[in-house]
């Protein structure tokens, strides 16, 4: 399969986006606005992949770095549309609205995903870069151009705020409070 | 990776139900990938448009009629003056005619040169006399078209990924799922084996296989461990239950991550590297176009110095019976945005222009007067024709005849548009081209002096 695309051969393409595609659409749905950007994000992301395929140098996943190439298409996309640096701005960050109607009860994977994306813009892609994707702070600052301060603070902000909505949502029970020695909260 | 990994349950648990989530895309989505990477099998939509193409031509071929004139006359008996005898043609007379013709022009010789390549195909004119637009109206070929009523077609488009998504939820609802993954897990158990070699590609995806499927037994440890039941609560105490499940994806999963180097590098790649080499190409899109078009005409008898008025009969628009006919533009272009909203135009395009003259056939060549307008010095002269047509208000009944006034184009349309605004499918663009244009065929009818005649030229371009 990945000899063939190599070749540019079309059939090897498509099983590899076969193979690939719904979980790569599940990541670019928890960034995007709606299925329609993620389906857009997700072809940006394969035509990359495809182009650049050579550049694949055999080690690791090739999971892994599709994956990769696909998040940073979409936070390519997120930072091309302006909206992004807006809804980054932690100062207003108490103010917002989580947008709870659009949870749908349908089932837990596709409940939490939709938890995460009901979050402000700045606050799910962070907790999606950090959270699941796996990167530093460090390369999420570097990724977004915001402080790395910044991009911790999102985090906490985000982890809370969705800790909050599964725990309405009925989702997870409520967590224990951290004690001290003491007994004190 | 600075990042510890997962210290938290609840990390672990959105990082879970995360990778658990799949969405199936829509046909769409793999249509213009295949697109942007096979643009040169693009050719099959290329043939449709030529088929399109053809098709309009046909089209508008078939609703102009046949050019060609029918020669055979009248057969009903009728007398002859002298006169008419005198010029009844024969290939001799037509030529006698031509040379009384020249003999006639002799005054005017200052301009006998102008029209050399009209003159030399005289013998190649016909004169057809030009229908009154009182004329009966039985006499006209044309039959009105009854108009088509054409019902709306009802949008009936669903998402289908939407559709999806209910459907493994009534899956996953039903239960069923449990038994199947009890099932797959058992087969699992017995099938999964550990790869030995990496070097090679199909070694790589091989062991990529292998840790899907091992992924996929994790999970599946945890999905069947966890009770059939949907709420919230069960779902927790599952994800608290199954920790050495999950530490096993986790396992797994840090196998497959990659080093920071090997990161650096994608990033620096699909960030840093991305644009810049085919950034003009992005820039560029191509169009093939296909536009019908109704072509009319407007006559005006504004020449410097005409020696013999046409408006002698009142308006020649009216004079004369002349009516739209269809005709089209194709061509293929291409646009570079130089901004986000200013784009580029080029092209090439072939045009097609026509319009129909309603006229009857005569029985026999009649000299007739025609105006032509030297071009150097923008002045008009008479010269003699030969027409085969008379009216038919003053002669006897004749045979009716559509003639066809017919270019052939090829131009070069350069311009720009400006995008003005753009809503969710739909782009508004303002702009102008300029369409340096080559008459490479066709063939027009000049009408005559007395505006009774037409003649046609098959070199008048």
């Amino acid at each position: 399969m990945l000899n063939g695309c190599l070749r540019n051969n079309a059939t090897a393409q498509e099983a590899l986006y076969n193979r690939f595609s719904p979980r790569m659409l599940g990541v670019c749905y928890r960034f995007a606005k709606n299925r329609e950007d993620a389906e857009d994000m997700l072809q940006e992301g394969f035509i990359k992949v495809f182009t650049q395929i050579h550049q694949y140098r055999n080690e690791g996943a090739l999971e892994g770095w599709i994956r990769r190439i696909v998040v940073h298409t979409c936070i390519n996309i997120l930072k091309k549309n302006k909206k992004f640096s807006d809804s980054v701005d932690i100062t207003n960050a108490h103010s917002i609205h989580v947008r709870e109607e659009m949870i749908p009860s349908i089932m837990q994977a596709k409940q939490v995903v939709e938890c995460i994306r009901s979050l402000p813009l700045g606050y799910k892609t962070v907790l999606n870069l950090y959270a699941i994707e796996g990167y530093s702070h460090k390369e999420i600052a570097f990724l977004l151009d915001i402080e790395e301060s910044t991009s911790r603070s999102q985090y906490t902000r985000a982890k809370s705020m969705l800790e909050e909505i599964l725990v309405r949502k009925k989702i997870i029970q409520q967590p224990k409070k951290k004690t001290n020695f003491f007994g004190a909260v | 990776m600075e990042k510890e990994f997962y210290t938290d349950e609840f990390e672990q648990l959105i990082k879970e139900k995360a990778d658990q989530f799949r969405m199936y895309p829509s046909k769409r989505v793999w249509h213009s990938i295949y697109n942007n990477l096979h643009p040169s099998r693009r050719w099959p939509s290329v043939l449709m448009s030529l088929l399109l193409l053809t098709s309009l031509m046909l089209i508008g071929y078939l609703n102009t009629g046949d050019n060609t004139i029918n020669r055979p006359i009248n057969t009903t008996p009728f007398a002859k003056t002298d006169n008419e005898i005198n010029n009844t043609q024969k290939p001799e007379s037509k030529k006698q005619i031509s040379g009384y013709t020249k003999t006639q022009q002799q005054p005017v010789s200052g301009y006998d040169h102008a029209f050399d390549d009209v003159i030399t195909n005289e013998t190649d004119f016909y004169a057809y006399t030009i229908v009154k637009s009182n004329r009966p109206n039985y006499f006209y070929t044309t039959t009105p078209v009854a108009d088509a009523m054409i019902p709306a077609a009802k949008n009936n488009g669903e998402n289908s990924g939407k559709d999806l998504i209910q459907d493994v939820d009534t899956y996953i609802k039903s239960n069923k799922i449990f038994a199947d993954i009890a099932v797959a897990n058992k087969k699992n158990k017995t099938n999964s084996t550990k790869p030995t070699a990496k070097n090679s590609n199909t070694d790589v995806l091989k062991d990529d296989n292998t840790e899907v499927d091992a992924n996929t037994t994790a999970t599946d440890k945890v999905t069947a461990s966890t009770p059939a039941k949907t709420n919230g609560n069960d779902l927790n105490k599952s994800a608290k239950g199954d920790k050495k499940a999950t530490a096993k994806i986790n396992a797994a999963e840090n196998k497959k991550a990659l080093t920071n180097e090997e990161k650096a590098w994608i990033e620096n790649y699909v960030l840093l590297s991305k644009p810049g080499k085919n950034k003009w190409k992005e820039n560029l899109a191509f169009q093939f176009y296909a536009t019908p078009a109704v072509n009319y005409r407007k006559l005006s008898t504004k020449t410097k110095g005409s020696t013999t008025a046409f408006a002698t009969m009142g308006d020649i628009n009216n004079a004369i019976s002349q009516k739209p006919g269809f005709g089209f533009e194709a061509g293929a272009g291409l646009t570079y945005s130089i901004t986000k909203r200013l784009r580029l135009k080029g092209g090439f395009q072939f045009n097609y222009t026509n319009y129909n003259i309603a006229a009857d056939q005569t029985n026999h060549p009649v000299v007739t007067t025609i105006l032509l307008v030297d071009p150097v010095t923008g002045y008009s002269y008479s010269a003699s024709r030969t027409s085969t047509t008379a009216n038919a208000y003053n002669s006897t009944p004749l045979q009716p005849v559509t003639l066809h006034n017919r270019t052939y184009q090829i131009s070069v349309p350069l311009g720009f548009a400006y995008k003005l605004s753009t809503e969710k499918n739909v782009d508004w663009f303002a702009g102008a081209s300029v369409q340096p244009t080559y008459v490479f065929g066709g063939n027009a009818h000049i009408i005559s002096s007395d505006l009774n005649k037409d003649m046609e030229s098959e070199s008048g371009f």
